[in-house]
């Protein structure tokens, strides 16, 4: 199954994560919230599939393109 | 007497031409489902309008009695033509002639082609398939040379006369990257194109190991702010093409042509009531909101995947074509970061060089902040941004959707011009934003109150309401706060009125790439 990274959109603090390990989501679903600027950026899923691994944590410090999620796809 | 046997000849020598590289070599192209130079320039113009400049050039061998036996092309197909019947230049690279590399080069062709467009003032639209020179051309030379940009004085001096478009169509490496990069709109083929200044075998000597897509390909180059847009066919390109031009006059002389209306200027779109989350922090979609002001399906964005907190493309108000700038909340808040300050830089004076009034669609929370965004740059290239918009003489119309803070905020417009402007109910303007601040600023209060979290609660109401934007009206600080959803009939008001103001010719501070 492969693996699809979701990567972080810009340079930001993680807030909150919205999703866990195993779960099914679809694609524009909203996986977890960045904060920057006083401002509340959803990443959406790029895909659907099924959420394998977390790879950040509530309050990480991201950059630009860090890996955030995992998602494993159907084909 | 008759110059018929000369004419039968031209036709022959024409006919040589036409045939490019040679049947071997078209063929390996149409196999590999690419078109060639003059399929490329009959799919992007009107049905039979190409007049060909050089349509005789090349490379002869003679027989024994002096009749030309063969006539190779050169790699570079000039003419005029029409596009939605407006009068265009157009430059189509043939790679099918040696790759259309160095050796095929016809001398003074490329500049005598940017020479035309702006002298007959003209939009020019590059085809753009090339590699850079390479070293086999010096043994035929037999010494080297200092390199110099040829035509290159009349490349920079129509980016501020004529509309320049660039297509990516295959390898641009080298000067081909150059053609590229100055123009006032580009866009690449994914996949197929690949752009940049040397490719991945003299990269491996700096240690880089990569593949063309990596080092250039379109997705890299449009996030880069390389090129503006990508797309996955080659019609697609040229309709883009077409579709950019049709918001520009045909050079700085002239005006932008108003299209036929298509959309009601009175239609109040309902869900613009609703378009901005009561929630500060939440974000929303800026391109839904554009979309719903300007004539339906009218807005044609421009180098989305660059400096994303800034949305910019045309778009059209009651059939007048105006450019378009709105903050992305989405990206960094959408605060001014050192990528899209170029954009905005670029933009504001491509509008500025077109005579097109500027919509500006205000959230902006600042500059982006932090060492990251100091290291970038990030004032020096605002600085530039807000030069821009101030040195703009074009009229400029402002609608403030929500933040406006800090020095980014504050440059929307120059202040200075009569502020054709209002705001959306949802708007936050200030110094300094009333979030997080509270805290601190009112730390005795709350730390003697019985109930701290109800008085925290009080203070942010007493403060939410002083910084209700009504007040800010009131004191005539802004223009007027309106419904929403009469943002689109304003707008096309102002489209209306910035008609009358636009002013043909040269501009004093025309778009640099």
């Amino acid at each position: 199954m492969p693996r699809t990274p979701v990567p972080s959109p810009i340079k930001a603090m993680v807030w909150k994560i919205e999703v866990a390990i195993g779960d099914q989501v679809s694609e524009y679903d909203p996986l977890l919230i960045l904060e920057s600027m006083k401002t509340e950026i959803p990443v959406d899923a790029p895909c659907a599939g099924v959420i394998a691994e977390i790879l950040v944590a509530e309050g990480d410090a991201v950059q630009e393109d860090q890996p955030l999620f995992l998602i494993e796809t159907a084909s | 007497m008759s110059w018929q046997k000369e004419v039968e000849e031209l036709e022959r020598l024409r006919g040589m031409i036409r045939g490019m590289g040679g049947p071997e070599a078209l063929q390996r192209r149409h196999d590999s489902g690419r078109l060639n130079a003059r399929e490329r320039i009959a799919a992007l113009v009107d049905a039979d309008s190409f007049s060909e400049v050089g349509g005789l050039t090349g490379r002869a061998d003679f027989d024994a009695g002096g009749r030309v036996e063969s006539l190779r092309p050169g790699n570079l197909i000039v003419g005029r033509a029409r596009i939605d019947a407006r009068p265009v230049c157009v430059t189509s690279d043939d790679y099918s002639v040696v790759g259309s590399a160095g050796g095929a080069t016809v001398p003074g062709k490329f500049g005598m082609a940017e020479k035309m467009a702006g002298e007959l003032r003209l939009p020019l639209v590059r085809l753009l398939e090339s590699t850079g020179g390479n070293s086999r051309a010096l043994e035929e030379l037999g010494r080297t040379y200092i390199p110099q940009m040829e035509g290159w004085e009349h490349v920079v001096a129509n980016m501020g006369r004529v509309p320049v478009v660039a297509v990516g169509l295959g390898p641009v490496a080298g000067i081909g990257a150059a053609k590229m990069a100055f123009s006032h709109y580009s866009v690449m083929l994914r996949g197929r194109a690949h752009m940049f200044m040397a490719g991945p075998p003299l990269v491996a000597r700096l240690g880089e190991t990569v593949t063309k897509e990596e080092l250039g390909g379109a997705d890299l180059q449009a996030r880069a702010g390389g090129v503006d847009d990508v797309v996955d066919t080659e019609e697609e390109a040229f309709a883009r093409v077409r579709r950019f031009l049709s918001y520009l006059p045909g050079s700085v002389w002239e005006l932008p042509p108003r299209a036929e209306p298509q959309d009601d200027p009175g239609r109040r779109d309902p869900w613009l009531l609703e378009a901005i989350p009561r929630e500060r922090r939440r974000v929303y979609d800026m391109r839904r909101i554009v979309n719903a002001v300007l004539d339906l399906g009218s807005f044609m964005e421009m180098g989305r995947k660059h400096g994303g907190s800034v949305i910019t493309g045309l778009g059209r108000l009651d059939g007048w074509p105006v450019a378009v700038i709105a903050s992305d909340p989405r990206i960094y808040g959408g605060a001014w970061t050192a990528e899209s300050n170029g954009k905005l830089e670029r933009f504001i004076d491509l509008a500025n060089t077109f005579h097109l009034p500027v919509v500006n669609l205000v959230d902006v929370p600042g500059f982006l902040i932090g060492r990251d965004a100091e290291m970038a740059g990030t004032i020096r290239s605002g600085s530039r941004a807000l030069s821009a918009v101030f040195q703009a003489q074009v009229p400029w119309c402002t609608v403030l959707i929500r933040k406006v803070f800090g020095v980014a905020g504050a440059s929307h417009a120059d202040h200075s011009r009569y502020r054709y402007r209002f705001a959306w109910p949802s708007g936050d303007w200030g110094s300094i934003p009333v979030e997080g601040g509270i805290e601190s600023a009112y730390k005795e209060e709350l730390a003697r109150a019985e109930d701290p979290v109800a008085l925290l609660a009080q203070i942010e109401a007493r403060l939410n309401e002083i910084r209700s934007p009504l007040r800010t009206a009131m004191a005539f600080d802004c223009e007027d706060i309106i419904d929403p959803r009469d943002t689109r009939p304003l707008l096309c008001e102002f489209a209306s009125h910035a008609a009358r103001l636009r002013n043909a010719g040269p501009v004093a501070t025309a778009m640099r790439p």
